[in-house]
């Protein structure tokens, strides 16, 4: 049986992109009232969370419907595989790369978003498409 | 400086255990409802999606705290 692509539910990427982008403005500005490394460093942990997360949401919904269930779940483990592969790279890349960097307001920026960005997912939820 | 990098590899090895783990059952479980439950398949599947957010929460600080032992307290 040949996958279908029809599209069941309409994904509200942009929605999630653009909140999750105001809230790391937000959280950098917060930071940023401490200094301006701080905010900048803020900033870059929020982005850290925000790609490898926007790919896994644009791999998990490449297939959809029970039909395709084997599908979703297939690709469900190779994003989680890419995510937390692209997250220790971009880390990795930040720590070698960015100097200075103000390592508190990374990670704490970066596990804010971690714990924030299902939240969001809950409340703006993929709806079916009428 | 050896301990570091145990340290390190102990926090990805353990929260990819249980990432994998977490993992597995979902996808087993998104699965076995699917075929019992075909018609609600839209909604299991962005629940799983929502509860694969929570689940990677700890793993994903988890790489960001050993990148930082490796770069940063032993480089």
């Amino acid at each position: 049986m040949s996958p279908t692509r029809k599209r069941i539910n309409r994904l509200p990427f942009l929605q999630w992109l653009a909140t999750e982008t105001g809230l790391i403005v937000v959280w950098s500005l917060v930071w940023f009232t401490e200094s301006r490394l701080a905010g900048y460093s803020a900033f870059v942990g929020g982005l850290i969370y925000v790609i490898p997360n926007a790919y896994f949401a644009h791999r998990m919904y490449r297939f959809e419907g029970a039909r395709n269930a084997h599908l979703v779940v297939g690709n469900m483990f190779r994003a989680e595989t890419v995510k937390l592969a692209l997250t220790a790279v971009f880390f990795a890349a930040v720590f070698i790369l960015m100097e200075p960097v103000h390592v508190p307001a990374l990670l704490f920026t970066f596990a804010v978003m971690v714990v924030l960005s299902p939240l969001l997912r809950w409340f703006i939820r993929p709806k079916p498409q009428r | 400086m050896e301990m570091v990098f145990i340290a390190a590899a102990l926090i990805i090895g353990l929260g990819a255990l249980g990432a994998g783990i977490g993992f597995g059952l979902l996808g087993g479980k998104l699965l076995e409802s699917t075929a019992r439950q075909p018609e609600l398949g839209n909604q299991l599947q962005t629940k799983a999606f929502i509860m694969a957010g929570l689940l990677d929460a700890v793993p994903m600080i988890g790489v960001g705290i050993a990148m930082y032992l490796i770069f940063v307290v032993a480089g």
